[in-house]
C-alpha cells in the first residue's frame, strides 16, 4: 500500500494549492452589495410599474420614468419589512421618488435603492447610506 | 433554458417561496448552507483519501461514514437550492455561473454513482486493490473535488452577476 508516500503526500498539496488558487482567482464582481453600483448617489422619480414584491434576495419594485422601467432593487426582504415596506404595497401608477445608486452598466436601468418616498413617507431601507 | 425557469417560477414550489414571508429566502438559503456543508465536509475527507491522504486510516472506514453524511448533504442541497432558483428562476436565464453550476455537479453526482459502482469500492474491507484500482479511485477521488469546488465557488458566485 505505502509504495510512494511522498509522492502521494507531494500530490495531496499540490491539489490543494492548485484549487486554492483557483478559488482566490476568481474576480471580484458585484451585483450584490453597492460594487456593481455607481459611487455617486442619484434620484428618480416615476409611476409605479409593478408594485413593492418581497420575493426572493431583495425586495424589489419597478417603476416608469418617462418611457423607461426600472428595476428598482431594495433591501433583503427582512430589511424592507422593518423599514415598514409590505408585499403588494403602493398601487401601479402612484408616484414615487427612489434614491439610490444606480448600475454602473449605463445600459442597465437598475437602481440599487437606499431610500424610497411615497406620499408624504420614506422607507428608509438603508438608514445608514446616502 | 427560459422555458424551464418559467416553469420553475410558476410551479407551487416557486409560489410557496415567494408566499410564505419575508424571511422564507433567508431560511432557505440557510439550509442550503447546512447541506452544502455537510455534503463538502464529508466528501473532502473522503476525496483526500482516495487521492492518498491519511493512508493507515482504513479506506472502508472513512467511505462508511463519509458517504451517507455527504448523500444527506446533497439531498438537502438540492432541495432547498430549487426553492432558491425557483423564487425568481427567470432573472437567471444567461448567468453564466449557473450554467456552470448545473453541469459540474451533474458530473459529480455521475462521478459518485461510477465510484460505487465500481470493481474497487466494492471490494473495499474485503481485499488490498491493486494499484490500478487506487489509482481510478484517486482519479474518481481527485474529479468528485474538482466538481465540488467548482459548483460551490460557481454557486456563490450566481449572486454577484
Amino acid at each position: 500500500m505505502n509504495s510512494h508516500p511522498s509522492n502521494h503526500r507531494r500530490a495531496v498539496v499540490g491539489g490543494a494549492v492548485l484549487l486554492a488558487a483557483f478559488l482566490f482567482a476568481v474576480p471580484a464582481i458585484a451585483h450584490h452589495g453597492w460594487g456593481g453600483y455607481a459611487q455617486k448617489t442619484s434620484e428618480i422619480s416615476g409611476t409605479v410599474e409593478s408594485p413593492v414584491s418581497m420575493a426572493g434576495p431583495h425586495a424589489t419594485m419597478r417603476v416608469k420614468v418617462e418611457n423607461q422601467v426600472w428595476d428598482v432593487v431594495l433591501a433583503p426582504p427582512t430589511r424592507a419589512q422593518q423599514a415598514g415596506l409590505k408585499d403588494g404595497m403602493i398601487a401601479v401608477g402612484e408616484k414615487v421618488t427612489v434614491h439610490g445608486n444606480r448600475h454602473s452598466d449605463p445600459k442597465k436601468f437598475e437602481m440599487k435603492t437606499s431610500r424610497l418616498t411615497w406620499n408624504g413617507k420614506v422607507f428608509n431601507v438603508y438608514p445608514d447610506r446616502d | 433554458m427560459r422555458e424551464l425557469a418559467v416553469w420553475l417560477q410558476a410551479s407551487p414550489l416557486g409560489t410557496l417561496m415567494r408566499d410564505a414571508g419575508p424571511w422564507t429566502y433567508a431560511f432557505v438559503n440557510l439550509a442550503h448552507i447546512f447541506g452544502i456543508a455537510a455534503l463538502f465536509g464529508a466528501i473532502l475527507i473522503l476525496d483526500l483519501r482516495l487521492i492518498g491522504a491519511w493512508r493507515r486510516t482504513p479506506l472502508a472506514a472513512i467511505a462508511a461514514v463519509a458517504s451517507p453524511v455527504a448523500a444527506c448533504g446533497l439531498a438537502l442541497a438540492a432541495t432547498t437550492g430549487a426553492g432558491l432558483l425557483a423564487t425568481r428562476a427567470t432573472e437567471y436565464v444567461g448567468n453564466p455561473f449557473l450554467y456552470v453550476k448545473l453541469p459540474v455537479i451533474a458530473v459529480g453526482v455521475a462521478n459518485a454513482i461510477l465510484l460505487r459502482r465500481s470493481g474497487a469500492w466494492r471490494a473495499l474491507g474485503s481485499r488490498d486493490l491493486s494499484l490500478g484500482e487506487r489509482r481510478q479511485l484517486a482519479w474518481m477521488g481527485g474529479t468528485s473535488l474538482v466538481c465540488w469546488l467548482t459548483a460551490i465557488a460557481a454557486g456563490r458566485l450566481i449572486a454577484y452577476w
